[in-house]
């Protein structure tokens, strides 16, 4: 919540690169991964990462949301340099099974982040409030193992969302859901956001699903990664699964991102 | 209900293990089964209830059994101590990986003589042993259930900002919890074996002073019905071990697949 | 009984993506530094034990009690036949627990029918039945095997019904329809594709059929290693007992050593490594 006030600073952006340089190293030594990337996020802004497979997309959320030390340049939260997971940044991980406690409730999972710095009165509401965001009040008490893929993944998102984040950082949040199950889950992300104003980074592979979601699609090309494209989506909302994607900007948007992605355009 | 109930209890194999225990009784009462001290099972079945009525088996079986159980849970909470901090600070484990692998290769029962050498023909030995014995399963299965913890799972802990000693107890110790538990189950039966060894040939008590003095007198019955309580009171703390961590840790061990 | 647990402890699954380089650091081992404290404190024990201490004599002290069992020949006649039983035990546990593994593997009934039976000798504790065994067979060999066997034969016989459980169906029937008769089925698919498991099985079995072997000989000090503990503690030879320990400690290493780079060197030849 305290992250939430200096949020509202305006000028400042949520986040921010600078830049920005990172190196990993693999099996065949150290290889820049991304070099030169600049990006601003601004509050409240739904910004998709987009790119090849292996472009650096992870990398780079994993940059903003601390977990990932940087070889040169900048990465700035509201101003201030990252250097580990910056106040009111929370990642959601793509590997729900992983990063759900299995030895823990979905009620218990949700209170992790929580429960050691709120009173329990205070614990249990935000708790129940960030079920009932996910539609996921009736299966409190079961264990996350016993839920489907997006169920456990709602679980994830609703951890996060009771940390009352300022910024959410999603990995390729329903990258392994199915075509349904992932469209339900968009627009209870779309309608979460509009309810908090909260800014999120997406990355995703989806190309569809980013011009869907986002106010501003940015995609990463080149070897190492850079910015290669920047697109603002200008699509209104609220949006929904058929008509919006029946737009004709929707669809033009939609060529533009995957002319950035390298495919070729039949004539 | 009693279908289902009769399919889980595997009726065939109690059958055979009642054919066993008949073929036995049948061979020795006709004496085509002859060694001198091979007693028919209902006869270790009459010396059980004589020890049993007469307080000697109770006795021994408390004593034994309270070494052991008490020289396993002091290993528990050392091993689980140690290991957290072996699989933690890593020069701890540098500098003291390769020296633990050099004692865990002497062969435990050769401390046996030790511990009666230092510590004389006392309870205390027993424990000693007990604790010995079971120290090293805990220990190693803390280290490599620590190790094994997830890298995302403490990524996780980093991002809810769960930190510190809070991450080793909401986060390393629970994911490590089902390997721990085996350690425990592991240094258990190995206590019991080892404190066996210590009564032996050391403390004159306990089930392995009375094995050896049943052994002297030449009574193969009351072995044998001492050989059986043991081994049951093995199956017993197992099951007790096993049922107790089920409900305290039912997530972990649920998740584990070990339910 | 299940004294093998001591000396195996439960690994994490290795991640598929283990490179060569991490493979080889891990079969080596914690690194040697690590002996450092092993090392400090014999030498602290050296300097600090005092004169004819009758608990803690100074290492030292340890090889010069060796000395005139070395002499006489009867450090090496132990250290024969504790090997003898250690080898003979661990051949017909893996002969008996291999063959009921790949019986009662190949056929559920058999299984449930043999379950409780085997169950029930399982749970027997290695260190009881020692005394009951003298009583029947003696202070004699048959004794010290039986007593080894049993316990040595189960890691042997599980890890073998696991695998002959799992073996495809199809390797059976592909060598009936290519005319295999019934020996050469057991010999050119049976024997081969459950050798590996075999090799697992015995790298558990070993330690402890080392270490019951000892339990044997300390418990009746009939004759070997074992034996010649038993009598120097009963003779309070406290540097001697140190000493013996030393060697019982090397003995089990080397045969940790053995079994684990035998195992490792088959299972390569077997599975070009996949099973690694």
């Amino acid at each position: 919540m305290a992250a939430m006030s200096t949020v509202q600073k305006s000028g400042v952006a949520a986040l921010e690169c600078q830049d920005l340089r990172v190196t990993l190293v693999g099996a065949a030594g150290a290889v820049d991964i991304l070099r030169g990337v600049d990006l601003a996020v601004q509050p409240g802004e739904f910004v998709s990462i987009l790119g090849p497979s292996g472009s650096g997309k992870t990398t780079l959320l994993r940059v903003l949301g601390g977990l990932q030390s940087i070889a040169g340049g900048e990465a700035r939260c509201n101003g201030t340099a990252v250097s580990g997971p910056p106040d009111g940044v929370v990642t959601v991980f793509q590997d729900y099974s992983n990063s759900l406690l299995p030895w823990r409730s979905v009620r218990r999972n949700v209170a992790l982040g929580i429960e050691s710095n709120c009173s329990k009165q205070e614990c249990r509401e935000r708790v129940e409030a960030a079920l009932a965001m996910v539609n996921l009040q009736a299966s409190a008490d079961e264990y996350p193992w016993r839920l489907s893929g997006g169920m456990q993944q709602r679980v994830q998102i609703a951890r996060a969302l009771a940390m009352r984040p300022s910024v959410l950082l999603m990995d390729e949040p329903f990258g392994a859901l199915d075509a349904m199950t992932k469209a339900s889950l968009q627009d209870q992300l779309q309608r979460v956001q509009e309810a908090t104003g909260t800014t999120v980074v997406f990355v995703t592979h989806d190309v569809e699903e980013a011009v869907y979601l986002s106010d501003r699609v940015v995609v990463l090309a080149g070897k190492p990664a850079s910015v290669g494209l920047s697109l603002d989506v200008d699509l209104g909302r609220p949006r929904d699964q058929i008509t919006t994607k029946e737009r004709p900007d929707y669809l033009q948007l939609r060529h533009q991102v995957y002319a950035a992605l390298g495919h070729e355009v039949p004539r | 209900m009693t279908r289902a109930l009769l399919r889980r209890v595997n009726v065939l194999g109690l059958l055979t293990l009642l054919g066993f225990f008949l073929l036995w009784e049948l061979l020795v009462r006709t004496g085509i089964l002859r060694f001198e001290y091979l007693p028919a099972p209902s006869g270790v079945l009459t010396a059980g209830a004589d020890l049993v009525s007469s307080g000697e088996l109770p006795t021994n079986l408390g004593h034994t059994l309270e070494a052991t159980v008490a020289g396993w849970l002091l290993a528990t909470v050392v091993g689980v101590l140690l290991g957290t901090l072996m699989a933690l600070v890593r020069p701890v484990w540098v500098y003291s990986m390769a020296s633990i692998d050099a004692l865990r290769s002497l062969p435990i029962v050769a401390f046996v003589p030790v511990a009666v050498l230092l510590l004389g023909f006392t309870t205390q030995m027993e424990i000693v042993v007990a604790f010995y014995a079971a120290v090293w399963p805990v220990l190693l299965n803390t280290v490599a259930g620590l190790r094994a913890v997830h890298p995302r799972l403490i990524e996780v802990g980093r991002v809810l900002r769960v930190d510190g000693v809070r991450e080793l107890w909401k986060l390393r110790l629970p994911a490590a919890t089902p390997y721990i538990v085996t350690g425990m189950r592991l240094g258990l039966a190995v206590s019991l074996v080892l404190i066996l060894v210590a009564e032996m040939v050391g403390n004159p008590s306990g089930v392995g002073f009375a094995l050896i003095s049943a052994s002297q007198s030449l009574q193969p019955e009351v072995m044998f019905a001492y050989i059986v309580t043991v081994s049951l009171s093995g199956i017993v703390l197992n099951a007790l071990l096993v049922g107790l961590v089920s409900i305290v840790f039912r997530g972990q061990m649920a998740a584990a697949g070990e339910k | 009984m299940s004294a093998d647990a001591a000396t195996t402890p439960l690994t994490p699954k290795e991640s598929a993506g283990t490179t060569a380089a991490r493979a080889k650091r891990r079969r080596g081992g914690a690194p040697l530094r690590g002996l450092l404290p092993l090392v400090l404190g014999l030498v602290l024990w050296q300097v600090l034990a005092p004169a004819q201490s009758p608990y803690f004599p100074a290492p030292s002290e340890w090889g010069r009690a060796l000395l005139p069992l070395v002499k006489d020949g009867s450090l090496l006649t132990a250290i024969g036949w504790s090997f003898l039983t250690f080898v003979l035990g661990l051949l017909l546990a893996t002969v008996v627990g291999a063959a009921i593994g790949a019986l009662i593997g190949a056929n559920r009934t058999v299984d449930r029918a043999l379950g409780p039976t085997l169950e029930s000798l399982r749970v027997l504790p290695a260190a009881a039945l020692v005394p009951l065994a003298t009583l029947v067979l003696g202070y004699s060999m048959q004794m010290k095997l039986l007593v080894v066997v049993l316990p040595a034969t189960w890691p042997i016989l599980l890890s073998v019904r696991t695998a002959r459980r799992s073996l495809s169906p199809v390797l059976m029937d592909m060598s009936r329809t290519l005319g295999l008769g019934r020996g050469e089925r057991v010999r050119k698919i049976l024997i081969p594709a459950l050798t590996p498991s075999m090799l697992l099985g015995i790298r558990i079995a070993a330690p402890l059929a080392l270490i019951i072997t000892l339990l044997v000989e300390i418990v009746t000090r009939i004759n070997g290693l074992g034996g010649l503990l038993g009598f120097a503690q009963a003779s309070f030879l406290t540097a001697q007992v140190y000493g013996l320990l030393v060697i019982a400690g090397a003995l089990g290493f080397l045969v940790n050593w053995a079994v684990t780079h035998a195992e490792h060197a088959v299972s390569m030849r077997m599975t070009g490594g996949a099973a690694d």
